[in-house]
């Protein structure tokens, strides 16, 4: 691997629902190795019953729009590209020039198949037709064939109940 | 009012007065109400692995489109993962762990190149002993113990978690565990500690090396040194039994060697008493365990410790047959006779000129194997020391072994040397009216934990499926022969995959005559596409006259190997 393919990162973002808690949002930014740069969650965010009234059908958007620049504004490390597997969160993401992803998620394959495109051993939506090239051009000078997009999102959600374990017993104690 | 008593003039209704009043609402009063937010806090964690603060990552310029996450160098894919240990509290280090790829993905992204894919359950044994500070791997015998430590120990190190690892194993082990890590992390450099005071004083200090390998005796031997001021990032200690009992000066000496990690290796952590484990545990962690706790506590305790698996367990993963190829050096006596022995023989080689036949060399060769089994002199054996580290493991597991030998003199002094695994003979010497009553004997008393064959009487008709362990003390001239040994304990129907330890002894005779068979068999695997050796691979005349670069009466044979 090139020296300019071990600096690159590429950065993940997703978030998990829980009924009691409210929504955590995870950012993983890892290395082109697939090893861990930094990652940046939020605590549980439950929305009040004033807002549930207020917000009506649009809370969990509105909830969305707040989580998603608050985990990509910690960064440190820029990545080349960031991926999420929520469609919220492609909504909700603040316009940047890092572009963001849709992962799709097997079954999405074939109905996404006229939207998507191939990125790797995965299928993608871009957030706007325009970032299209874009992206597939960041994707190909990062050179991760190999890498299963989805794989990490897989590591965030076990690090959110993780850190919502140490949360609640930290609280508990 | 009466209406009958009016007048007319009273008929004039009232002028009505009205009077009007002016009602206002006071003006609504309207409050405004901001409409909240829902506050958002997040925490951040770096890991070692992210560039200094302000460094972007940057796009790698159009040429470099080298694959990141191939499975390129472990072989398959896969998703074994980094799990912290119990007693990791910091939560920005449990998710470091947690956060890792799949061990496989990682392991391929290091560019770790391996002479054989591991079994998945490897990649697990791995992953266990990869994030632990202290632990315990205690897979039976055969299962890749070592392989498993070595490959944690390569992660831990090319990743720069540690810097300084201490392997302590028993002596006849040394040879082994400097072989396996040559196999399993050629680029990691590694020293034996061994040879006069001076010397060694010097190694423990060395630097720039980042694993070394000490046997048990030694430790004892340079205990004032290890008290000082040496520290290791990883101390491991393997056949960790030999650290149970909590008075023994080894104990003692082991656990006052200043180290952050501790692992231990042992097949067999329990061996008489639970309280073999606390012995242990004092190394782990003083004081966790304490003697006469009952086994069910012990296990609830040490549940995130421990990994133990057997045979049995990982069945779907392991190969019917398991060779581990035990390469020894000799002992110094060994070695002092055995050089004498061969440079005369040459020399009376020579001598006889023309009218050397295959019988005088062969002679020779015969003399040189019994004393890579034996040093006629003094008694000294490597391989009985590999051979008794080994069947201790074998007897406390409550398993039974094989030991194959072309010599009866060789089992002779075996069963001398091994009374305490309750030896039991079969060979051409044991008269026929016996041979029936001491297999029966082997597989019904459970003291006789081993059984020694000569090749010629255990190669055929015999079926020992129970007997998990074979031992190639010494090597037959033909595998095929070997292979009707082996398969006296693996037939068909055989309750679990058999562990074939071979014996060999390096830079010897034996290492020259197993490299033209191993030639023989790689060459016939090539042309022929089978496993299976034929008959005919055993040494032919030219063969055994190469093994000494000896001219024959017909011409120059050329050297082995």
């Amino acid at each position: 691997m090139s020296a300019a393919a071990k600096s690159a990162a590429i950065g993940f973002l997703t978030a998990v629902e829980h009924h009691d808690f409210g929504i955590c949002g995870g950012y993983l930014i890892l290395n082109a190795a697939g090893r861990p740069l930094e990652f940046h969650c939020t605590a549980p965010v439950l929305a009040s019953r004033a807002l549930e009234i207020l917000y009506g059908p649009t809370l969990r958007e509105s909830l969305y729009e707040q989580i998603a620049p608050a985990l990509l504004g910690k960064a440190k490390v820029a990545p080349v590209l960031v991926c999420t597997d929520l469609p919220l969160m492609v909504a909700a993401a603040p316009a940047s020039d890092v572009p963001l992803v849709l992962v799709l998620a097997g079954g999405a394959e074939q109905r996404d198949e006229e939207q998507s495109f191939a990125l790797g051993k995965n299928r993608a939506a871009a957030s706007g037709g325009a970032m299209h090239p874009d992206v597939e051009d960041r994707w190909r000078h990062l050179g991760a064939d190999q890498f299963d997009l989805l794989e990490p999102f897989v590591r965030i959600r076990e690090a959110l109940e993780e850190a919502q374990r140490a949360a609640t017993s930290k609280s508990a104690a | 009012m009466d209406l009958q008593s009016l007048t007319g003039d009273d008929l004039t209704l009232p002028q009505a007065q009205i009077e009007s009043a002016e009602f206002r609402l006071p003006p609504p009063k309207t409050v405004g109400l901001k409409i909240p937010k829902a506050s958002i806090k997040a925490t951040s964690y770096t890991f070692p692995e992210a560039p200094a603060r302000g460094q972007a990552s940057c796009l790698p310029g159009a040429s470099s489109s080298t694959a990141v996450a191939g499975t390129r160098a472990a072989g398959r894919p896969g998703t074994t993962r980094l799990k912290p240990a119990r007693d990791i509290v910091k939560l920005a280090d449990r998710l470091y762990y947690l956060l890792q790829p799949p061990l496989e993905l990682l392991l391929a992204s290091d560019e770790l190149h391996f002479p054989f894919a591991p079994f998945p359950y490897q990649y697990q044994g791995v992953a266990f002993l990869y994030p632990r500070y202290s632990a315990i791997l205690a897979d039976e015998m055969g299962l890749g113990k070592t392989m498993q430590a070595i490959t944690a120990v390569r992660m831990l190190v090319r990743s720069g978690e540690i810097r300084s690892v201490l392997l302590i194993c028993p002596k006849p082990l040394v040879t082994n565990w400097k072989r396996e890590f040559g196999l399993w992390a050629p680029e990691i450099p590694l020293a034996v500690i061994e040879g006069d005071q001076t010397r060694r004083h010097w190694q423990w200090r060395q630097e720039g090396v980042p694993v070394k390998i000490a046997n048990y005796e030694l430790l004892m031997r340079d205990r004032e040194v290890l008290d000082e001021t040496l520290h290791f990032d990883l101390v491991i200690l393997d056949e960790a039994q030999r650290i149970k009992n909590t008075g023994s000066s080894t104990h003692q000496v082991a656990t006052a060697i200043a180290r952050t990690r501790n692992w231990a290796l042992t097949g067999t952590p329990i061996e008489n008493s639970p309280d073999d484990l606390v012995g242990i545990f004092e190394f782990l962690s003083p004081g966790y365990l304490r003697p006469g706790m009952t086994p069910k506590r012990l296990a609830e305790l040490c549940k995130d410790y421990i990994l133990r698996r057997t045979k049995e367990m990982v069945l779907a993963d392991m190969p019917p047959k398991l060779f581990r190829d035990a390469e020894l050096d000799l002992t110094p006596d060994q070695r002092a006779t055995y050089e004498i022995a061969e440079n005369e023989g040459v020399v009376h080689l020579n001598e006889l000129g023309d009218s050397i036949t295959i019988q005088h060399v062969f002679e020779l060769v015969l003399r040189l194997k019994q004393i890579c089994n034996f040093d006629p002199l003094t008694g000294a054996s490597s391989k009985l020391e590999r051979l008794e580290a080994d069947l201790e493991e074998v007897a406390a597991s409550g398993k039974k072994a094989i030991v194959f030998s072309q010599w009866v003199k060789s089992l002779a002094v075996l069963k001398e040397k091994l009374q305490q695994f309750g030896p039991l003979e079969y060979h051409g010497q044991i008269p026929s009216k016996q041979r029936d009553p001491v297999l029966k004997q082997f597989k019904e008393d459970k003291s006789k934990h081993v059984i020694l064959m000569s090749y010629g009487a255990g190669a055929v008709g015999l079926n020992l499926q129970f007997c998990e362990y074979v031992f190639l003390f010494d090597r037959w001239w033909n595998p095929a022969i070997e292979d009707q040994a082996i398969n006296r304990a693996h037939r068909l129907g055989t309750a679990g995959p058999v562990t074939v330890t071979r014996m060999l002894s390096l830079a010897t005779i034996e290492e020259r005559i197993n490299q033209i068979l191993e030639h023989k068999r790689a060459l016939f695997d090539t042309v022929i596409g089978q496993t299976a050796a034929p008959a005919s691979l055993g040494l032919t005349h030219d063969d055994i006259f190469g093994l000494f670069n000896l001219r024959t009466p017909k011409g120059p044979i050329h050297a082995a190997a």
